[in-house]
């Protein structure tokens, strides 16, 4: 099951291929969203994403009560539309490939570098024209270094740009994780090795940098691991930047009301970019469409958040320019000033 | 200049352009402001002034002299009468002057055209959903104009006839097809060019001398009816210069009204000289241009009806004018925007008025009084400039239903401009469409246009063609129901629902049950195709037998190529380039139907014809399951898979030939057109299950778009695949809808992205493409109704959806985050 181990990489576990994506680096775009994730934010708006494992979802709201997927299931693990045992399911899919009317989903299946090539080919048109190209995203790609590289490779020898967007955990091991009770280890994919996890990194023109609580213990509190290994990250991509002319390291936050756009952790962070020289920094507005999905997957509700107010949004933004960080709404940064520089 | 000067020079200019083009010039100005605010104060209504001038024409003394002139001549004397008798009227602020109706905005009543159908709706005209406001004493002479007009109405005179009532039946069901040419031809790209800088002198002077020579340009004596063609002309130039002398005069005495301030009696006043001398002398500045422009486009309305009735391509014919005015500083970039801004917004004062039955086929669509900008020359090259940028600054201003904008684009167009017209699709009008030269040049020279005149397209109404002033197209002639074949095709003729009045109404095909093959079926499919075009033909050759006689028309003719040369009408076949277009409804779904027929039936042998057959029939009624297989799973066209694409590519094959083997009774060519109006909700209404999973009755696909909901993959998928499709026989063009909400496309990285999607749509092959950007009440009515609005694509936290997939729940964030601008 574990599809970060090295030896089963032929293929990725990908969850998703998202098409004309104007969000995650510039222009159109497609977003090759990978399985698995070793952070449980709790605020996460893809909680499809978080296990490493193919999964089964529900649409309640398209299901047209045919039965077709009880009399399907050759586990008889469906108690009623919708109500999957999941003790006797052993995941065949037979029930979502059955559903006609999409209602029951697959998330996550494994791919090929080919057949991930050839879903992205056609769009190569839209990239060049629009300055765009693709994104890896998840979950975590660098959960799969070598398969991820092995893509990024064949991308860039078709001069794609690439930008690879993660949360900056690539070396933990799993038994941390699980110690903080918030992932098992069932769950858990083994994270990349730097030295791999690296060579994946050197072959993106970008880096989207995902970073959300400056203090360790609050990170943990609220992402499920400690945050040392991520900011080491952080800075190690940045020296290579700036150094080495590594990729081009572009942080982004989620703002999460009360949790993330505190002046402690905006200022935290707004320091440690500054003294990084990484001046910018994307802002991405929390909303609460990551709900509907939890309900798909049948996880309970996510905490109770609060709606994101303009007046927050811009004490935000206060804080941040004081120190000196550009700060940027998602599909509005400056990127040409990066590239062309 | 050499060529690298030249380079220099265009890269100069567009850096000097774009600053030029900016949001500074569009803002509305207070008089744009309160032109518009009048306009949209005052309440939709009917004119009657125009049938009532008619009607008493014939018994004024000039009208019994003439009661034996040639039609053409009676006709001309009878538009002449009218355009010299019709109350001048002028409204504040305005810059360009000159009355479409005897009220501010009301639709023209056309008796010999379609308009009595509005007395379907006598007892509820303020009710419909587009009000129309009558007081009592109008309504009874509605009622009165109406009656008078009954059996001179072109369908009445062409179809009211022994042997032709099967056709008069068919032609008021309209199942099969829907024939607009009934109500008008109108859908014309005069020749403005020649308007402005030529003046109506030059088609008088022609006319002048062919009589007083009594030959042709050429040489050839004139026949009877040439020299009622010259007569009509010159009649027919009479009245239009009286009616404008009529403004002026007008002008003039408003200007000496006690209280003018000088401002506005300087305006008056320059107005008034204007039209003292345009449309018949050539126009002197850029005011006198657009004026010139208006008295004719005027003329054009009042002569045939006010669907498409085109300007062409305005950056052109007027840049001269503007330069001069320029160079003599009597004119800046803001008041030229200005001047531009107060001619769209006179577009703004006429609207077609149909019945609400009639409505369901046409409704929302306006008048499209197209304005095209951008392009190449007769060479090839470049002819964008500063006016295609203040064209669209000035519908900045305005944002109004009319005019149309059409934005032509080729590989050379500045990436100014196109920043331009991205950012105008931006606010959400849904204007200005975009248009592929390549594309469209190919199409039009296969259809017989040199390559010279083929580059000088500009569009007809909303999305059709002509080479401007060269052409006579009855560029909306039909509608035509293309899986009411499929349906017509898999029961030997005959509609699946109640049995058409006299049995069979398509051709008798063979019974489901001798089709072994696909190519079978497809061959039926050809057969009912073919034959319902043909009767169509039948029934449109009366209707221009018709207008010949009783609806000739000069104005059209003398701002048409080729009729003073042949001294023939255009309804006589006098256009250098003559068509008839017919335009499909449903085209997605029937490429996806035969595609699932194909798969079902012939391939994965899951059900016989005959059984698929029935289930048809009954509707999907025992197989639910399988209707939402076919809706949700069934590989679908619109997401860029070849092998379904080409199905849809068969479809339109077999309609486009269909419709390519005809000629008009003009001589002129039949051409095919890929869009539909709002003909799609109607025709579905008539139309069968499919078996491609759409139930009976619900609409059909539209134009070039997938069927509602077969996208899956977003708008790159849906370019991708109708960039596949080859379009060299659709001359008569096609439109491609994209919807998104306000939020995924905004900004910056929106208008790159926009401008990426059309430049690779056309780079591929694509020929049309239009995209609405939807505010929240739109979206809150696609929540509603969701069957109504598919298709629409909206942003998630970072990516895009559908919004018809998305929760209700999540529906309603994105409408709140969409009203308050939230990011
Ligand atoms: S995945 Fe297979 S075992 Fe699991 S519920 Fe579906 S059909 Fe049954
Ligand atoms: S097959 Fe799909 S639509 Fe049918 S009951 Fe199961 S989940 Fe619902």
């Amino acid at each position: 099951m574990a599809s970060g181990n090295p030896k089963q990489e032929a293929a990725g576990l990908v969850f998703s291929i998202q098409h004309f994506c104007l969000q995650d680096g510039p222009g159109i775009r497609s977003l090759v969203f990978f399985k698995g994730c070793p952070l449980r934010c709790v605020w996460c708006q893809n909680p499809e994403s978080w296990k490493p494992i193919p999964e089964l979802g529900f649409k309640k709201h398209l299901c047209t009560n045919c039965r077709t997927c009880i009399s399907v299931c050759p586990e008889g693990a469906i108690v009623s539309p919708g109500q999957i045992r999941s003790e006797k399911c052993r995941q065949c899919f037979a029930c979502t490939d059955a559903c006609p009317s999409g209602a029951l989903i697959r998330f996550g299946k494994p791919l090929s570098v080919k057949e991930i090539r050839e879903e992205l080919m056609p769009e190569y048109p839209f990239y060049q024209n629009s300055g765009g190209g693709v994104t890896f995203s998840g979950g975590e790609p660098t959960l799969y270094p070598e398969f991820a590289a092995h893509l990024a490779g064949s991308l860039k020898r078709d001069g794609i740009h690439l930008a690879i967007e993660t949360c900056g955990l690539f070396h933990a091991d799993p038994d941390t994780l699980s110690a903080s009770g918030t992932i098992t280890k069932k769950d858990t994919a083994q994270t990349a090795h730097p030295e791999t996890a690296g060579r994946l990194l050197t072959l993106a023109d970008l880096v989207l940098f995902d970073i959300k609580l400056f203090h360790p213990e609050a990170h943990r509190q609220f992402c499920g691991t400690d945050n040392r290994m991520i900011l080491d990250n952080l800075a190690m991509l940045a020296r290579r930047y700036h150094q080495k002319g590594g990729p081009l390291i572009w942080p982004r936050m989620p703002v999460i009301p009360g949790i993330t756009d505190t002046p402690e952790n905006l200022e935290g962070w707004g320091s440690l970019l500054a003294e990084l020289r990484l001046n910018r920094l994307t802002l991405v507005p929390f909303h609460h469409l990551g709900e509907a999905k939890r309900e798909w997957l049948q996880l309970e509700p996510g905490p109770c958040i609060h709606t994101l107010t303009g007046e927050s949004m811009e004490k935000t933004l206060r804080v941040l320019t004081k120190i000196g960080i550009s700060c940027f709404a998602p599909g509005e940064e400056d990127w040409p000033e990066y590239i062309s520089s | 200049m050499n060529a690298q000067q030249n380079q220099a020079l265009a890269a100069r200019m567009e850096e000097e352009q774009i600053p030029e083009t900016g949001p500074a010039y569009r803002e509305p100005t207070d008089r744009i402001a309160a032109i518009k605010g009048d306009l949209f104060a005052s309440p939709c209504s009917l004119c009657l002034e125009r049938p009532i001038l008619l009607q008493r024409f014939p018994k004024t003394a000039q009208g019994r002299l003439g009661k034996k002139d040639h039609p053409l001549v009676k006709r001309a004397k009878a538009l002449a009468f009218l355009m010299s008798e019709r109350q001048p009227r002028i409204y504040d602020n305005e810059l360009i002057i000159g009355n479409m109706t005897s009220k501010r905005t009301a639709a023209n009543y056309y008796p010999e055209g379609g308009s009595i159908n509005i007395l379907e709706d006598l007892f509820r005209l303020e009710k419909r959903q587009i009000p129309i406001n009558l007081t009592f004493p109008e309504k009874i002479e509605l009622v009165r104009v109406g009656l008078a007009g009954l059996f001179s109405s072109i369908g009445g005179r062409a179809l009211l006839k022994p042997g032709r009532f099967v056709h008069f039946l068919d032609f008021f069901r309209a199942k099969r097809y829907f024939i607009t040419e009934e109500a008008g031809i109108g859908h014309q790209v005069g020749g403005y060019y020649n308007v402005v800088h030529q003046g109506l002198q030059h088609p008088d002077q022609i006319a002048g001398t062919c009589l007083e020579t009594n030959a042709l340009p050429d040489g050839t004596p004139l026949n009877r009816d040439q020299v009622a063609f010259y007569q009509s002309i010159r009649i027919t130039i009479r009245g239009i210069r009286t009616m404008a002398t009529n403004l002026a005069d007008l002008a003039e005495k408003m200007a000496y009204q006690p209280g003018m301030s000088d401002k506005r009696r300087q305006e008056l006043l320059a107005s008034a000289d204007a039209c003292r001398h345009v449309p018949y002398y050539p126009a002197r500045t850029f005011l006198e241009g657009l004026q010139s422009c208006w008295i004719v486009h005027v003329a054009m309305n009042l002569e045939d009806f006010e669907q498409g009735m085109s300007f062409g391509r305005l950056d052109r014919i007027l840049l001269p004018l503007y330069q001069k005015d320029l160079e003599q500083k009597s004119i800046t970039r803001e008041t030229a925007t200005e001047i531009m801004a107060s001619f769209q917004l006179k577009t703004c004062e006429t609207l077609p008025v149909y019945s609400e039955r009639i409505d369901q086929y046409f409704s929302g669509n306006g008048v499209a009084q197209g304005i095209t900008i951008g392009g190449t020359d007769e060479n090839g090259n470049d002819t964008t400039n500063e006016l295609s940028g203040l064209i669209l600054d000035a519908y900045a201003q305005i944002r109004t239903r009319e005019p149309a904008l059409h934005v032509r684009v080729h590989e050379k167009t500045p990436s100014w401009f196109l920043d331009n017209a991205v950012a105008t699709v931006q606010l959400g009008c849904g204007k200005p469409s975009f248009f592929s030269d390549k594309a469209v040049v190919a199409a039009l020279t296969q259809a017989g246009m040199s390559t010279e005149h083929a580059r000088d397209f500009a569009v007809i109404g909303c999305v059709e063609m002509a080479s401007q002033g060269r052409t006579y197209n009855s560029s909306d002639a039909a509608l035509f129901n293309l899986p009411l074949c499929l349906e017509l095709a898999l029961n030997q003729g005959i509609c699946y629902g109640r049995r058409h009045f006299g049995g069979r109404m398509g051709a008798m095909t063979r019974p489901v049950e001798q089709m072994q093959s696909f190519e079978d079926v497809a061959d039926a499919f050809r057969i009912q195709v073919e034959h319902a075009v043909a009767e169509m033909v039948k029934v449109i050759g009366w209707l221009e037998e018709t207008y010949r006689i009783w609806r000739p028309t000069p104005v059209n003719s003398m701002v048409t190529e080729g009729c003073l040369a042949k001294g023939r009408d255009v309804t006589w076949g006098g256009a250098l380039y003559d068509l008839t277009s017919i335009q499909v409804a449903g085209l997605a779904d029937a490429g996806d139907s035969l595609y699932a027929i194909k798969q079902l039936v012939f391939e994965q042998k899951r059900f016989t014809l005959k059984e698929l057959l029935h289930i048809l029939k009954t509707d999907y009624r025992d197989h639910p399951a399988l209707q939402q297989e076919l809706l949700h799973q069934f590989p679908r066209y619109g997401n860029g898979i070849p092998d379904i694409d080409r199905m849809t590519q068969l479809a339109a094959d077999i309609f486009s030939d269909a419709i390519i083997a005809h000629r008009n009774s003009r001589g002129g060519r039949y051409i095919p057109g890929i869009y539909s109006m709002t003909c799609h909700i109607a025709f579905g209404r008539l139309t069968g299950a499919l078996p491609n999973g759409r139930g009976s009755g619900k609409r059909l696909s539209n134009g070039l778009s997938p069927a509602d909901g077969a996208d899956r993959k977003g708008p790159t998928a849906v370019l991708r695949s109708a960039a596949s499709l080859d379009s060299r026989k659709w001359a008569n063009c096609c439109a491609l809808n994209l919807k998104f909400d306000r939020k995924t496309v905004s900004g910056n990285a929106g208008r790159k992205a926009l401008a990426g999607l059309f430049t690779t749509y056309f780079s591929q092959g694509g020929m049309q493409v239009q995209a609405n950007v939807l505010d929240a009440e739109m979206l809150r009515a696609a929540r509603n109704n969701p069957a109504e609005h598919p298709g629409i694509v909206v942003r998630v936290a970072g990516y895009c959806a559908y919004f018809h997939d998305l929760q209700p729940s999540v529906q309603d964030e994105i409408i709140e985050r969409t009203a308050h601008g939230l990011g």
